[in-house]
């Protein structure tokens, strides 16, 4: 085979059909999925620092969790709220959830009844899942100024004066720290803009990937504890508890998929080059 | 496991394989799917707002529980809540909606403005929804106004503070990050031409915003890619015996059909040549 | 005229001034009805304009279907899709489950009931039932028809239970009921994979669009592939030394390209070459280090670096237009988002 017959099967290859290029990707996502590779998982200094973050509460103290993501972006935070659930009960702390998003409940209750019956943990006195309640950032200065005013019951209508948990707990000022589970509007920012920054009740952070550069501003400015950024900020948070979960188990896949499409993004440049070469010679 | 959650997987795994036969081509199956998204979606948000907010917060604070038999004005407004009963008794349950409010006749306000919201759809009446457009919109430039002020821009700019007496490392970062934080900003002042040393800067600017952008990227694809993984995961999931195999069984049910009608239209197009 | 024109203005000045003041004055009454009645009629009128929008949606399909535009036979699946959601979510509670009333005296008939009906052992349902005399059936059934054989089961053998509702408003958020079904198998799959799809837009993009014309395009490739890899566990089993050589590549490449002379492009590859193979073999080949070739840790400066500011400046900017829009709104300057 000869260079100019080689240049044009690479010239070739860069216009193959866009349908050859799916077909590969969903091969590439699914064949680790069914052939775990197992590859070993470091955390960067951001979800390290959000493990700081929870890990520096102690018995006790209280902890604010909110979700606010739904099933589109569950394999992304999903894990993530598992870990930090898994961190908090280990080490004692009272969990206090509320939902910014409707769907985020459901994702709340998938998580606690996930994760609370291994700790042992008793709804009232270990965790209380306080809800849903709609209006974004009107939620969380609502919950900023007067907690029980806008929340006289639980998710299951149970009013919160009988929660013996909910004791001494009037506003937002009571926890040690917010954590938000967040995939968009309303989640961090409006945490950061209305809850944390009034306060300076200090904050952590679990976004959606497409979330992350949106708020590591934030983080930077020091308004933010650490984020944990996407699945692979999940499987770290993982690997920092000791538990693996679906963040770990979804890694190999994210994996060999980057590297697919950075082998993609090169060699769809390498013809782009050739092309233009031939193009320029031509003329 | 249940009957309805079987259909449930049967009825999922069908609508997800229907939306990625959109990546072989639009077809019946894709459009089909899409438009029975659209209309649900529609169904889903419109009930979850109504039960979530306007029950609770509106109908709740207009017609909350009696405590004690009404008299006077409040029996006869009382006298509307049942009539409103009388057609859901589950939204306007007997006795008033117990979501512990008290009664705000106050609230007739937002009421008047939602009903002018929909007034919308009426073309001699749609002026009205401007009203309460208004209000959203001036509530809402309000409320942000301070937020954006105190965090995105006064914390940010505390944020840039130079530290340069915690190592070397830390101040030539910290030097780097306030030089491209400006000349970002820079180039986002539109109203003077780039040249000149104006120019080089904000091109100095652009190179930290390329690299900001490429990072958005990849994140971006790092999105994408969980998500797909999230609905592999279901499928796999849902490949199981108890479920009666029921993406193996839809997989190959598409693509004989779509296959099926490619060979259709190969043979059609042949014929015309 | 006058109400066609100048009351809305007035109401967004207003409102926004009384909004912005809540911030800054100091009354109890002033500050509770602007953090909590004003937000609160801020929410409601929103959720009247999700329901003028499904209501809008809804107008547009019955439209096409009367109209017969191209593709209307889509458009019934659109209303079908529509009442079924807004059926379930106001006429069909489907939210029927088994209420016990005397668990301690039957705890051992009740629990294999619950038990099978829970989806769960009897060694994890006997917890939730120690000293508790009633007990709600953690599963929701559909149809009440579909509870009858447990329900039977269990007040053939002397338990007290009752067939019982989940109240409206309580029936969108609990497991089980028509609403929840058609949220995690209609509206969950189909909303997750159209995300999803654009997963393989991106490989498709990257392959067939993303081309390094200029030095800011190389940039923003360069920045996207150091994150995409460096952020997953891969990254880190690439060893630094092979990203060293792939500089050393590229910096042949680019001679290339400046000098157009073979002698210096094979000098500066195999000077390279030679460079890096040395220091590698005298170092012992660490895979992380030189610490700045390794990309998990290139990815982080990169990330916590260069990236911040581009993205402060951008929050910065954005922040900058989004104040002087909301004070050009409500002093009625702005008037675009009411169409005129």
């Amino acid at each position: 085979m000869d260079k100019n017959n080689f240049i044009s099967i690479i010239i070739k290859l860069g216009k193959v059909d866009r349908r050859v290029i799916f077909l590969l990707i969903a091969v590439v996502v699914l064949l680790p999925l069914l052939f775990p590779i197992g590859l070993p998982i470091r955390a960067t200094d951001t979800t390290q620092r959000s493990f700081n973050a929870v890990d520096a509460l102690g018995q006790g103290d209280k902890l604010l969790l909110s979700f606010e993501y739904g099933p589109s972006t569950k394999p992304e935070i999903h894990p993530m709220a598992e870990a930090v659930l898994h961190h908090a009960f280990s080490k004692g702390m009272k969990v206090y959830i509320v939902c910014l998003w409707p769907d985020g409940q459901f994702m709340a209750i998938d998580a606690l009844n996930a994760i609370a019956p291994q700790y042992n943990a008793v709804y009232g006195e270990d965790y209380v899942l306080l809800g849903f309640r709609p209006g974004g950032e009107a939620v969380v200065k609502g919950i900023t100024s007067n907690l029980r005013k806008l929340y006289t019951v639980d998710y299951q209508n149970t009013l919160v004066e009988s929660i013996p948990m909910m004791q001494g707990v009037n506003s937002l000022a009571d926890f040690k720290l917010i954590f938000s589970f967040s995939a968009g509007y309303p989640g961090t920012v409006e945490w950061v803009q209305y809850g944390s920054d009034p306060t300076g009740v200090p904050m952590s952070t679990g976004t959606a990937s497409i979330q992350v550069n949106e708020i590591i501003p934030y983080e930077n400015a020091g308004q933010l504890r650490g984020v944990i950024a996407g699945m692979p900020g999940a499987a770290e948070y993982e690997a920092l508890i000791g538990k693996k979960g679906l963040g770990t188990s979804g890694m190999d896949a994210q994996s060999i998929a980057h590297l697919v499409i950075v082998l993609f993004i090169i060699f769809g440049n390498i013809t782009y080059f050739l092309e233009r070469r031939r193009s320029e010679k031509k003329y | 496991m249940y009957t309805t959650e079987i259909i449930g997987a049967w009825f999922a795994v069908f609508l997800t394989l229907a939306i990625f036969s959109f990546l072989y081509k639009d077809n019946p199956f894709y459009k089909a799917a899409e438009h029975l998204f659209v209309g649900v979606s529609a169904g889903y948000w419109a009930s979850t707002f109504f039960w979530t907010q306007i029950q609770p917060n509106l109908f709740g604070r207009l017609w909350p529980k009696l405590t004690e038999e009404p008299s006077g004005i409040k029996a006869a407004w009382y006298g509307i809540y049942d009539f409103f009963g009388w057609f859901h008794e589950g939204i306007f349950p007997g006795g008033g909606i117990d979501k512990g409010h008290e009664l705000h006749l106050f609230y007739l306000i937002p009421f008047l403005l939602g009903i002018f919201m929909l007034l919308r759809l009426s073309r001699k009446l749609g002026w009205l929804a401007r009203w309460s457009m208004a209000y959203v919109v001036g509530l809402a430039a309000g409320l942000r106004l301070y937020g954006f002020l105190n965090s995105n821009i006064l914390a940010q700019v505390r944020g840039s503070a130079l530290s340069l007496f915690d190592g070397w490392g830390t101040a030539i970062n910290s030097i780097i990050i306030i030089v491209g934080t400006l000349t970002g900003l820079f180039y986002f002042f539109f109203s003077k031409e780039h040249t000149g040393v104006f120019g080089k800067i904000s091109r100095v600017g652009i190179w930290f915003l390329m690299v900001s952008f490429g990072a958005a990227f990849g994140f971006a694809v790092m999105g994408r890619i969980s998500l797909l993984i999230g609905r592999f995961y279901d499928l796999i999931q849902f490949s199981g015996s108890q479920y009666y195999h029921a993406t193996y069984w839809l997989l190959a049910l598409i693509v004989i059909i779509l296959g099926f009608q490619a060979f259709r239209e190969r043979g059609r197009s042949t014929e015309e040549a | 005229m006058f109400w066609k024109r100048q009351v809305h203005i007035a109401i967004v000045f207003i409102t926004g001034i009384l909004t912005l003041f809540g911030w800054f004055v100091d009354s109890p009454r002033f500050e509770s009805f602007v953090n909590d009645d004003a937000t609160q009629w801020y929410d409601i009128i929103a959720s009247f304009a999700i329901i003028l929008g499904a209501l809008n949606l809804l107008k547009l399909q019955f439209l096409k279907i009367v109209k017969q535009k191209k593709d209307w036979q889509y458009s019934i699946l659109a209303v079908v899709g529509f009442f079924f959601a807004i059926t379930a979510g106001f006429f069909w509670k489907g939210a029927n489950y088994i209420h016990i009333n005397n668990v301690t005296a039957n705890v051992s008939t009740v629990a294999p009931v619950i038990a099978e009906m829970e989806q769960k052992t009897i060694e994890q349902v006997l917890p939730l039932l120690e000293g508790a005399d009633t007990y709600d059936v953690g599963h929701i059934f559909i149809i009440k028809g579909s509870a009858k054989k447990y329900f039977d089961e269990l007040t053939a053998s002397g338990v007290n239970a009752e067939m019982k509702e989940k109240s409206w408003g309580e029936h969108l958020l609990e497991e089980g009921t028509v609403f929840n079904w058609l949220f995690k198998y209609l509206f969950t799959p189909m909303s997750a994979t159209m995300f999803a799809l654009l997963a393989f837009f991106v490989a498709s993009a990257s392959y067939r669009a993303f081309r390094i014309r200029n030095f800011e395009a190389t940039l923003l490739l360069l920045s996207g592939i150091i994150i995409m890899l460096g952020r997953v566990p891969l990254g880190s089993s690439i060893s630094a030394w092979f990203i060293a050589y792939i500089i050393v590549l590229s910096a042949g490449m680019g001679a290339n390209i400046i000098w157009k002379n073979r002698m210096t492009t094979f000098a500066v590859v195999t000077g390279g070459i030679l460079l890096v193979t040395i220091l590698g073999w005298i170092s012992g080949w660490p895979v992380d280090k030189p610490g700045f070739l390794y990309l998990p840790v290139l990815q982080e400066w990169i990330y916590t670096v260069p990236n911040i500011a581009g993205a402060r400046a951008i929050m910065i900017g954005i922040a900058l237009g989004m104040i002087g829009t909301s004070l050009r709104i409500i002093l009625g300057i702005e008037k675009s988002f009411m169409g005129e």
